[in-house]
């Protein structure tokens, strides 16, 4: 149950490649930001969610992703909207109902859509900024460049160029098993039996590259020092640090009020 | 604690076996997730917190590169990997009885942790295909937390007896000299 939605959009990265004034900040405040963010917006009245939605919405039209984030919002929040419009407005049987003939609809209902819509709206256009603006590497290169361990930056690196050739390998196993007379359009029975079919030779054919992928980092004793040295580190400047500080400080203090009023 | 080299390598695998099994779902035309089948088999081979990691590290990859709502499902993957490597600590994943009980439990576990991400952050619906079960549930009067757990349950433990099977699969059909460099795995396995 990773995303509950849609569980695979075909294309790798959502990053969009720019210079505009958000791409050039250092990935980590925005990293910080999101954060910032994605809690406030759980403390904000419905307006200020909006004005949250707005704002990263349109910075994310300077930053020349428009199309992305229309394109996502469409794929998230269309099935979102339909079952809170199902589920809320006409299904939760609420006292201010009311009756339109062939459908009974519920003010407050479609108020809690309404609702709950511009908070997966906001948070997915805050987080749409940072994914669109900030290309892994570069997040990579800049928490190496705070120190982080080579373990953890391997871990979160290597999937990341891994998915590309792991998707076209699932692509040769499935063309492979079809010729061999898989057959994916039959009976749930059969797509069930197909399903360990795909799944069995992409593990066991990636699992048969451990043992050399591990030899390898061992051999280029990746592990020798604590951490890394980045020779082009992104900019990190003085303000950026000191807003990150802000902002980290701010996280405990707000759930604190929250928790406590 | 600090993974070896191969256990890194694996959780790495593992994390990208998550990510693109999304995709054979899909050409399957199965109402199912299947997502962690990486998470399961790390926690099998090597213990409760790489399992933890690999299921974090997903969600947070998976955001990173194609859906940001991943992120927010963070908790149930570090479950799921938690309980999937306490579970084959205790033996649990040694013969396919055993693993069917691990799948149930698992399948509740993170059906608990899940329910509450769905209600109070998306209101009840997760936009895929158990918000009809959902629907009909509150149709019939149930309460709408009631509905997301039931709706949710069903599905949840189809998915993961088939994601906790096949890892079982996966690590019991590995050869001695492959699983013999993961001592959380022989250690359980003895």
């Amino acid at each position: 149950m990773i995303g509950q939605g849609n569980p695979h959009t075909g294309k790798t990265l959502l990053f969009v490649p720019g210079n505009s004034f958000i791409h050039r900040i250092n990935p980590l405040t925005k990293l910080v930001g999101l954060l910032w963010l994605a809690a406030t917006t759980f403390m904000l009245p419905p307006m200020g969610m909006a004005v949250v939605f707005i704002a990263a919405f349109a910075f994310g039209v300077i930053a020349g992703a428009g199309a992305v984030f229309v394109r996502r919002l469409v794929l998230t929040v269309t099935p979102f909207a339909i079952a809170l419009f199902v589920i809320h407005g006409l299904l939760i049987k609420r006292p201010d109902m009311i009756d339109y003939g062939l459908i009974s609809l519920s003010p407050g209902g479609l108020t809690y859509m309404a609702h709950i819509l511009v908070r997966v709206a906001a948070l997915l256009t805050a987080s749409m900024l940072f994914v669109t603006t900030t290309h892994p590497a570069i997040l990579l290169k800049s928490l190496d460049s705070h120190g982080i361990s080579p373990g953890i930056a391997y871990l979160i690196s290597s999937p990341l160029l891994l998915i590309e050739p792991f998707s076209a390998r699932a692509r040769a196993i499935r063309d492979a098993q079809q010729a061999r007379g898989l057959d994916l359009n039959g009976s749930w029975k059969a797509r069930i039996k197909a399903f360990p079919a795909l799944l069995i030779p992409l593990v066991t054919l990636a699992l048969s590259d451990l043992d050399q992928r591990a030899s390898v980092l061992d051999g280029r004793a990746f592990r020798a020092r604590p951490f890394r040295v980045v020779l082009d580190a992104p900019v990190d400047q003085p303000y950026e640090r000191w807003l990150r500080r802000l902002l980290l400080l701010a996280l405990p203090v707000q759930i604190g009020l929250l928790l406590w009023l | 604690m600090k993974f070896d080299t191969r256990t890194l390598v694996l959780m790495a695998i593992a994390i990208v076996i998550n990510i693109v099994v999304g995709q054979l779902a899909v050409w399957v035309k199965l109402p199912l997730y299947v997502d962690a089948v990486g998470t399961v088999l790390v926690a099998i081979l090597a213990g409760p917190l790489a399992g933890a990691v690999t299921g974090v590290l997903t969600n947070v990859i998976w955001g990173l590169v194609s859906d940001p709502t991943a992120m927010a499902f963070f908790p149930v993957s570090l479950v799921i990997g938690l309980v999937a490597g306490i579970l084959a600590g205790i033996g649990w994943f040694r013969t396919i009885g055993k693993t069917l009980v691990s799948a149930v439990i698992i399948g509740i576990i993170s059906t608990i942790v899940a329910v509450p991400i769905i209600v109070y952050m998306f209101g009840g619906v997760t936009g895929a295909g158990t918000d009809f079960a959902t629907a009909y549930f509150v149709a019939v009067g149930q309460e709408l937390i009631n509905s997301v757990a039931v709706a949710n349950l069903a599905t949840n433990l189809v998915d993961k007896i088939l994601t906790c099977v096949i890892a079982w699969i996966i690590a019991s059909r590995m050869p001695n000299r492959f699983t013999a460099s993961f001592p959380f795995y022989q250690k359980a396995a003895a």
